[in-house]
């Protein structure tokens, strides 16, 4: 099972080199070193890193003063951070161009997207610090080492590789994003792929854009897994939070973390609730409630297909460590930055070619979805997996029980909060996912956010927004959920908050 | 329950969805499976009405022309649409290329002008969208006269045009085709100077009515669609047409275009150019009708226009266009 998902994974690099070999090396050579690429391809990465650096400082912060500090209101707080996940980008960008109409450009995208990922960031920190035994701090303090040192030499460490982690799903998020930077009119290499598309109708060479793309997530993950570190498996499960007793920098941190909650949430929410006024009498129930009915189908079909898929992988590759294994996981993400209507191509090329059966069917749609965020259940899974510790493997298994029964009875309910954690975040991604979504879908059958791409593309905003209105509600539970699933981690070591 | 039997559970239910799911698409013998790039909104109920009339039901997949384009050829010997309505000529073209599309009858096609049309008999044109110039008569108190006056430095920063729309593209290949490439390689340099960049013609409009900028090149019945939402008496913004003859006054099409043998696609090619579909066209989306019908208050009529007269489905010829307006810097 493991095997097959990776296989589904790899269909869009297929695909790709399927295309880029009709049409030969030399367009992908010209391309490559066309001045414009360079500007675009520039532009990406720029914007990618400063969203995640951005992303990564939000989000940890967020996660700290929610899980180790006392200041007043972080149960809301932490509720909130999590929540800008329910919002579309499309739909923030354009909530934002609504208000203030000059809204644009490098900062305006990056403004966006940062509020946007930086949950992201804070549910896998958050989750780190859930199950992070702080005994060792308080060994290292009593021991005269001062706080800062503390930080840098003990926590940091151990939230690294969490902080990355979310700091990569960011990265790969902002390369493929296509509907915030167009509303925002940024020049980003996914709009040149876009163009490619929709000018030309060069299906060539917009695939040889997008290889160029996957190139540069190489580089990204290989920078990503250079920078990680390496796990460290603690020998017990976190039962002491140390509590930061933050003192007089309560008052300013509640006013930042109230003005991002603000910014992230308010902003796009406020905008879509005054044009779903205007747009209220005009609304038809029957295809909203149809759409809604479609979107709900779809999101709990593919959040467990692809969590089922995504444990499959994530124990292959956590408990049955091996070089290959390592590269498997790899090349799950290989594809994460292409944007969806590469991997909808995909689908319509070898379905076509394949199984001409399935093409146009909901079961398809489904594939599309597990090919979309493997990558994204795999990470929510993978982590707290890796954090137990392979003892704990060892003892079930010298007490005599299987390799099966181990995993049933040690891993698996290790396992389990990752498994919400991963089903929550793919139904919230399903629900939002819109070009692949568009193009696979069986004739006539629409989804929310299907129905408001078709509204907005004839701008008609007051038509748009309770779709919008009714996605981000909706969406809004699994994020919950999410932030929920965390915090459950959390109940136990609450009860010895110090 | 334990989880070897969980996991049996799942296999069986996600093998018993995916053989359900897979055996949903029926079709009947009455119906036709339409590839739409104009929009829902636009011609939900010119659908229905065709429906209604003639008892063929229609099966319609809406989605952007170029995607769906794509998608078609993508979809290789295994075609699934009978009629593909597109919002520009560069998709047919795109697909008559390809040798997907079938010949249309001689009498199908005489309806319309014959800059309207492909010569080759594979699409036909349905309603046509003027180029214009909407603008801010607040800010904008002397109209330009041509295309050209936009290459000013006067212009710098007040003009919006929107590079990778179809109808930008079919009006710079125009330029080129009929004044020259130096032509449109001067124009384009200047529009980098010159133009604030947006991604679609419905943001050009907003961003001309919230006074971020002065004027843009769109297509005419955006204005009416947003005139329409918002109440004629409170548009910022007017339209206006360049002085006659010139090349920024190229009206562009929507077309339909067969992919398959189907009596009744044909019979729903034929609808759309008949009397009800095309005043449809005029009432509800402020279009020009092809076929001759009198367009609505305050257009110019199509004759009057003078429209450059290119092939707008020459493929091979946007591919030039494109490079250029690549090599300017704007896509």
């Amino acid at each position: 099972m493991a095997a097959g998902a990776v296989l589904i994974s790899l269909l869009p690099l297929g695909y790709l080199l399927i295309r880029v070999a009709s049409s030969g090396l030399e367009t992908l050579l010209d391309l490559l070193f066309r001045e414009r690429t360079a500007e675009l391809v520039l532009n990406s990465v720029a914007l990618a890193l400063s969203v995640a650096l951005t992303a990564m400082m939000i989000g940890s912060l967020q996660a700290w003063i929610a899980v180790r500090s006392n200041l007043p209101g972080r149960k809301v707080f932490a509720v909130l951070a999590a929540l800008p996940l329910a919002i579309p980008s499309y739909v923030a960008a354009y909530s934002w161009l609504a208000l203030f109409p000059f809204f644009s450009g490098f900062w305006a995208s990056w403004l966006v997207l940062s509020l946007g990922t930086a949950p992201l960031v804070y549910l896998a920190v958050s989750a780190a610090l859930a199950r992070f035994d702080s005994s060792t701090e308080e060994v290292a303090r009593s021991l005269g080492s001062g706080k800062l040192q503390v930080f840098f030499k003990l926590t940091w460490p151990n939230i690294r590789p969490a902080a990355l982690s979310g700091g990569l799903l960011t990265t790969l998020y902002v390369l493929s994003d296509f509907g915030a930077v167009s509303i925002l009119r940024f020049d980003t290499f996914t709009r040149a792929i876009y163009n490619a598309y929709r000018a030309s109708f060069d299906r060539n060479q917009a695939a040889s854009l997008a290889l160029i793309l996957v190139a540069v997530t190489v580089l990204v993950l290989l920078l990503e897994s250079k920078t990680r570190g390496r796990y460290r498996q603690s020998d017990v499960i976190a039962n002491r939070l140390g509590i930061s007793l933050l003192g007089g920098f309560k008052l300013p941190l509640v006013l930042l973390l109230a003005l991002l909650a603000l910014l992230a949430l308010a902003v796009p929410v406020g905008s879509l609730v005054g044009w779903s006024i205007v747009g209220l009498p005009q609304t038809n129930w029957e295809m909203v409630l149809s759409a809604l009915g479609n979107s709900i189908v779809l999101a709990i079909s593919g959040g467990m297909l692809t969590s089922l898929f995504a444990v499959a992988v994530a124990v292959v590759v956590v408990r049955y460590r091996s070089a290959l294994s390592a590269l498997l996981e790899k090349s799950v993400w290989l594809t994460h930055a292409t944007p969806g209507i590469v991997v909808a191509l995909t689908l319509v090329f070898f379905a076509n070619q394949l199984a001409p059966a399935i093409y146009q069917t909901m079961f398809l749609v489904l594939i599309a979805y597990l090919v979309l965020f493997l990558p994204n259940a795999l990470a929510a899974i993978a982590t707290p997996l890796r954090q137990s510790p392979k003892s704990l493997d060892e003892v079930a298994a010298s007490l005599g029980l299987s390799k099966l029964q181990v995993l049933r009875r040690v891993v698996f309910p290790i396992a389990l909060p990752g498994i919400f954690a991963a089903t929550a975040l793919v139904i919230l991604t399903v629900l939002k996912e819109l070009p692949a979504t568009l193009l696979l879908r069986p004739t006539g059958v629409e989804t929310l956010a299907t129905r408001l791409w078709s509204e907005t593309s004839v701008a008609a905003f007051s038509a748009a927004a309770p779709y919008a209105l009714l996605l981000v509600v909706l969406a809004g539970f699994p994020a919950w959920l999410l932030n929920r699933a965390i915090r459950k981690d959390l109940v136990a070591a609450d009860l010895e908050r110090v | 329950m334990n989880s070897r039997k969980l996991g049996q559970l799942l296999a069986a239910l996600t093998l018993a969805s995916a053989v359900a799911l897979t055996g949903c698409s029926s079709q009947s013998d009455q119906s036709i499976t339409v590839y739409s790039g104009r929009s829902e909104a636009l011609i939900a109920d010119l659908l229905e009405s065709f429906s209604a009339e003639t008892g063929v039901e229609v099966q319609v997949r809406y989605g952007d022309t170029a995607e769906l384009a794509t998608q078609i050829l993508e979809e290789g010997s295994n075609i699934r649409a009978d009629v593909f309505f597109s919002q520009d000529a560069g998709a047919l073209g795109a697909l008559a290329k390809a040798g997907v599309l079938k010949q249309l009858p001689e009498d199908l096609i005489g309806l319309v002008p014959s800059e309207f049309r492909s010569t080759q008999q594979t699409w036909v044109g349905v309603s046509g969208r003027a180029r214009v110039l909407v603008f801010n008569p607040e800010k904008v108190l002397t109209l330009p006269q041509s295309y050209k006056d936009l290459m000013d430095p006067s212009w710098q920063g007040r003009i919006g045009i929107s590079p990778n729309n179809a109808s930008f593209q079919a009006f710079v290949t125009a330029v080129r085709v009929i004044e020259g490439e130096q032509a449109a390689i001067d124009f384009l340099a200047a529009m980098k100077k010159n133009a604030v960049l947006f991604e679609k013609n419905s943001l050009i409009l907003e961003a001309v009515e919230n006074g971020v900028i002065d004027a843009g090149l769109i297509n005419h019945y955006y204005w009416y669609e947003l005139a329409k939402q918002k109440g004629t008496e409170n548009m910022v913004s007017k339209l206006s047409w360049f002085a006659s003859g010139d090349v920024g006054n190229l009206v562009n099409l929507a077309g339909v275009a067969l992919l398959s043998d189907d009596p009744n696609a044909l019979a729903f090619a034929r609808w759309l150019m008949g009397p009800s579909a095309q005043q449809y066209f005029v009432n509800n989306t402020s279009e020009y009708s092809l076929t001759g019908l009198p367009p609505v208050a305050g257009l110019i009529p199509l004759a009057e226009i003078k429209s450059p007269k290119i092939d707008l489905s020459d493929l091979d010829s946007l591919a030039i266009t494109l490079e250029l307006i690549q090599k300017a810097g704007l896509l």
